[in-house]
Order: structure tokens, then sequence, then C-alpha cells
């Protein structure tokens, strides 16, 4: 393993609204397959997703590898019911010496930059707001969604290609490549009407995912 | 400019309406919109219509660049 100092990955999953509960409900993938692969898996979900419990886990536990899901700004992200769990100028050196991916919005902005800064190894997300689309019908059945699951599945590309022991910059890559093999398919004769309009928006994530180290 | 800005923001707006029905977008933190509410924030020129123009403008940007071709 390249960069796993030990098989410990801690997650956060809020579920206050809609779009954390979609981004939440896909990262339980990710979940299953860190346990197939043997790591202790720190599952911050719900009423758990909050400051108090993360600071806790860090200590006690220390991951190497953390995972949020939530909704950010250029200079911080949430969990359950918006409360804040790091941000710059705060808690900047929260997550010294470990790679941390945030699927949340703008977070690449300033709060990854100040995160590394301060003794973040790497630091995975996006420059501008996370948007994805998603079928109507299918809102209260997130993991049924099959529009949502061509954002959701390339965004887990990320930690999936970390828990195999790629490197932050690949894993970042690995997870474009998939961005983009979506976006074809999205584009073929066969879609929907509903895939073929989503395009715009895998471009978008695609293009504003960075890796920070 | 002024008439430029209007063209691109006539240009977004058929777009949107090209949009299937059932189509739902989740914006971050700004929330979930349907079609309507699209084509309504962009018609109401707020902080949401530019960035919806922003991403519907970035997508023809990229394909003008080859992007699907890289």
């Amino acid at each position: 393993m390249a960069f796993c100092m030990n098989n410990k990955f801690l997650l956060t999953r809020p579920n206050h609204d809609q779009t954390v509960r979609y981004i939440s409900t896909w990262a339980e993938k990710v979940k299953s397959f860190a346990e197939k692969k043997n790591f202790t898996v720190l599952d911050l979900k719900n009423n758990r997703a909050k400051r108090k419990h993360l600071e806790s886990m860090l200590k006690k536990q220390d991951p190497s590898l953390v995972f949020l899901n939530g909704h950010g700004g250029s200079n911080s992200v949430a969990g359950q019911d918006n409360e804040i769990l790091v941000s710059v100028g705060d808690n900047e050196d929260i997550f010294d010496g470990r790679v941390v991916y945030s699927l949340s919005c703008c977070s690449g902005r300033e709060l990854g930059p100040a995160l590394v800064k301060n003794g973040t190894k790497a630091f995975i997300g996006y420059r501008e707001d996370f948007i994805f689309s998603y079928d109507e019908k299918c809102c209260t059945r997130p993991e049924q969604d099959m529009v949502a699951d061509k954002f959701l599945d390339p965004s887990n590309q990320v930690i999936i290609s970390l828990l195999k022991g790629h490197e932050p910059k690949e894993s970042c890559l690995n997870a474009k490549k998939s961005f983009f093999r979506n976006i074809r398919k999205m584009l073929s004769s066969q879609s929907s009407s509903l895939e073929s309009s989503s395009v715009r928006y895998l471009i978008w994530d695609m293009q504003n995912l960075v890796c920070l180290e | 400019m002024e008439d430029e800005q209007k063209l691109i923001k006539e240009i977004v707006i058929a777009r949107l309406k090209s949009l299937p029905e059932d189509i739902g977008v989740s914006i971050g933190s700004e929330g979930n919109f349907k079609k309507a509410e699209l084509i309504s924030s962009v018609e109401e020129g707020g902080e949401m219509g530019k960035k919806i123009i922003e991403v519907e403008m970035s997508f023809l940007r990229g394909l003008k660049n080859g992007i699907l071709y890289e």
C-alpha cells in the first residue's frame, strides 16, 4: 500500500436533506468495498456525523483515510444538520497525515489548500459546486436512481482507488476517467433523454475535481 | 455587451427547455431544482441563475475545445 499507514477508514454520512441522503446512500457502496478489503470502517452516520464524534474518532482510532459527505463551501465542510466539521482558521490541522476526499461543494478552493498546508497528506475535492442530476421518480429510493449513479459511481472511484492502494493523484485521475467513460456512454444513442441531458453536469464535476498535495 | 448577455441567457433557456420533465438537479447547498425552477432562476437573473448559465456555457465551451475527444 502506497499511502495507507493503517487499515482504518472513516466516513461521514449525514441524512438531513435530499442531497446528502443521496450521496450518503451511495457512500454505502464504498463502505461495503472497504469492509471486503478488511478495512476497519468508522461510519459516522446520521446524527453521528457531528464534529465531536469526528474529532473523537480521529483521536482514538487515527484513520489514514477520510471520506467526507456533506454540504460545503469554499472554506468549510459540514455534517449532520449542516454543523461545520472542519473550517479554515479553526481546525485546519485535524487531518494531519491523512488522505481526505470531500464530496462537497467548493471545498477544493480554500479549505483543501489550507488543510494541506497544515499537514493533510492529500486532499481531493471540488473547486466548484458538485452538481448531479437525478430521476424525480426515484427521490425516495436513491440507490435505485440510475441517473444519479452516473455521477456518484465515478465519485466513489476516488475512494475505491485509494482503498486499492493507489496514490491520491492516481485515484483522482481514475475517477476522472470514470466520469469520462460515463459521459461517452451517455452520448450514445442507447442512453435515455434523462441520461444524455445530464452530460453537461458530468463534465462540470469532472473538470472541477482536484487533488492537492 | 448587454446584447451578448441577453443572447447567452436566451441560449441557456432554450437549452434548459430541452431537458426532460422528470429530471431533478441537485446544486449543492443551493438545493434541488426541477426543470421549471432552473428556467425561472435564469430568467430572474439572480446568483443561482448566473451559476446555471456558467455551467451551461462551460459545457458549450468544452464542446468547442474538443473535451469529448481528449
